[in-house]
């Protein structure tokens, strides 16, 4: 589903967030990305959904290079990829169901989408993806009357509207709590099983990742660390990966844990 | 080996200082203000003196007692009335002419930003034309705002008739121009995360406009559009001078004849107005935050 070559983001001030990243993905694969904070993950995953311009390599997402791709045909190619946010990136002031029905914005024509600005349509639908994600009573609530987590069911929630080929999720369940997570993950590798989606996700929650993804990618500092299935990710392989790393790193809590004598680091939280 | 510790990096704090740019902008502002103050002749002393001080009241005191009399309140009804629909109807001409040409203003919307960033590359023939009606509407609209109200107002009375018509175009065309520029610049201070979200999701630019714009921008929108209503009653006044109807007409009438009572009556309504349109739209306001 996606190759990329040499991928290189380098934003102004010499920041390079993605420093030659050779990767590939496959149709169905589900994938999961771990990594410090500004490893690079969020930068990523804006390239492989095709916002940001490669300052340098190559990326094809199935089959055709990104690079080439321009106005239709760039669109129809998003169309396909369907990314949940880290921040959510909602529309605040909107209704939950328009943020969730903006999924589909993709395939309405304009007139359809503001005559459902006005009336909203395939309600079933919105309904139906919020039932998903456990909040179907809030469809008619103010975005940003909702609490965090619930703000990031809604990104969730959009994500099933548009209905994908491949989904992008970058930290999906950071702000709900753990259990709620698990289930979240399993809800996305269900889809990703069941319809043969690629699911590709970002967690800082690495017990998740490893519990629930066949494939694990260790990034750091823009760069691959290791690519490797969950069994093989030992201790200090995954000490490597977070060494140094400033304390909001691994996740919430990792501060208040002792640190392991063996490796004398701190032991990742456990979900 | 402590491994979670910051390592021992001096790291330089980034923007403590101003930058470059930052400095001389401040420097060109205060030369320019100082040149202004002796340019514009700026008189204080003057302006506080006892004989200024009353000039102005003898000027004042011409218009009291203000004109009370039944039948001159009564006569007012019309170009009161008169005003309240020049300054309406040309708000929503300004809006007519603004919110279009705003949108094409709207840098982030037509060429610039990440919105754009795949879209446009290595596509320079693409970026011209988008930068086109772009240029085009912005230069339309700085067209519009800088002519003043009230040469557009001589304008178009000469070209439609003595009247409250071409006080309605004068407001609608030159506040056209002042609302399409702030309406840009709404547009262009919404938070982008949303909007990349919505493109991701192969959204059309309308689209994005329509679910990601509109509603963040739309308080401040309505707030604004408020606000040159306001003005516009204000300004109306203004345009009866040149023949454009409503109270200013009145006003110049009344002056001209030296009842200054008539004109500080008309002068007190005008306060009443914009007040009353203040509360009005205060209370519009609270309904859209
Ligand atoms: N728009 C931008 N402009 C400049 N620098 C940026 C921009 N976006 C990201 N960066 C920088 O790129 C680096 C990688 O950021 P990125 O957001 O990809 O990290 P991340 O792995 O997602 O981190 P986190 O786990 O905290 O979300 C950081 O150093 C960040 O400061
Ligand atoms: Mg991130």
């Amino acid at each position: 589903m996606y190759q990329a070559e040499g991928l290189t983001k380098v934003f102004p001030g010499e920041i390079r967030a993605v420093d030659g990243l050779d990767l590939k993905i496959g149709a169905g694969e589900r994938v999961a990305f771990i990594g410090p904070s500004g490893a690079g993950k969020t930068t990523l995953f804006r390239l492989l959904n095709c916002t940001l311009k490669p300052t340098a390599g190559r990326l094809w997402v199935g089959g055709r290079e990104v690079a080439h791709l321009h106005g239709a045909a760039l669109r129809a190619a998003r169309r396909r990829i369907g990314t949940i946010y880290q921040q959510h990136n909602l529309v605040p002031r909107l209704p939950v169901i328009h943020n969730v029905l903006a999924g589909r914005l993709g395939t309405w024509s304009t007139t359809r989408a503001l005559l459902s600005l006005a009336r909203p349509v395939e309600v079933e639908e919105a309904h139906r993806a919020l039932q998903q994600v456990g909040i179907p009573e809030k469809l008619y609530a103010r975005t940003d009357e909702l609490s965090g987590g619930q703000q990031q069911r809604v990104a969730i929630a959009r994500a099933l509207l548009q209905d994908p080929d491949i989904i992008l999720a970058d930290e999906p369940v950071s702000s709900v709590d753990p259990t709620l997570a698990a289930g979240i993950v399993h809800l996305l590798t269900d889809i990703s099983r069941a319809t043969g989606k690629t699911l590709v996700v970002n967690l800082h929650s690495v017990d998740l990742a490893l519990a629930t993804f066949p494939r694990i990618i260790g990034l750091r500092d823009g760069r691959v660390l290791f690519d490797l299935a969950p069994a093989a990710v030992r201790d200090e392989t995954l000490a490597a990966l977070y060494r140094g790393a400033p304390a909001t790193g691994p996740a919430e809590g990792a501060l208040d844990a002792p640190l392991d004598p063996a490796t004398s680091c701190r032991p990742l939280p456990r979900v | 080996m402590p491994p979670l510790t910051r390592p021992p990096v001096a790291v330089p704090f980034p923007g403590s200082r101003p930058s470059r740019f930052a400095r001389v902008f401040a420097l060109l502002f205060g030369l320019t203000a100082a040149a202004s103050w002796w340019a514009a002749r700026v008189d204080l002393p003057t302006l506080f003196s006892r004989e200024a001080f009353r000039n102005a009241l003898v000027f004042v005191a011409d218009g009291f007692p203000p004109a009370l009399s039944p039948t001159f309140l009564f006569f007012l009804i019309r170009p009161a009335l008169e005003t309240v629909q020049i300054s309406l109807l040309g708000t929503a001409v300004a809006l007519v002419i603004g919110f279009p040409l705003g949108i094409l203003a709207t840098a982030s919307l037509a060429h610039a930003g990440p919105l754009h960033e795949l879209d446009l590359s290595g596509r320079p023939v693409r970026r011209l034309l988008r930068f086109m009606p772009y240029g085009l509407s912005r230069a339309l609209l700085s067209l519009f705002r800088s002519v003043p109200e009230l040469v557009w107002a001589l304008v178009f009375v000469r070209a439609t008739g003595l009247g409250p018509f071409p006080g309605v175009l004068a407001i609608g065309v030159a506040y056209g121009g002042i609302l399409g520029k702030v309406y840009s610049e709404i547009f262009e201070a919404v938070d982008p995360r949303p909007l990349e979200a919505l493109q991701a999701t192969g959204a059309s630019r309308w689209g994005v406009f329509w679910y990601g714009m509109v509603p963040q921008a739309f308080p401040h929108l309505v707030s604004y559009t408020l606000y040159r209503w306001e003005c516009a009653i204000r300004a109306s006044a203004i345009l009866g001078f040149v023949g454009a109807g409503g109270i200013g007409q009145q006003i110049e009438i009344s002056m001209r004849m030296f009842n200054f009572g008539e004109v500080v009556t008309l002068i007190g309504l005008l306060v009443l107005m914009v007040a009353g349109t203040d509360a009005l739209s205060l209370r519009l306001r609270r309904r859209v935050l």
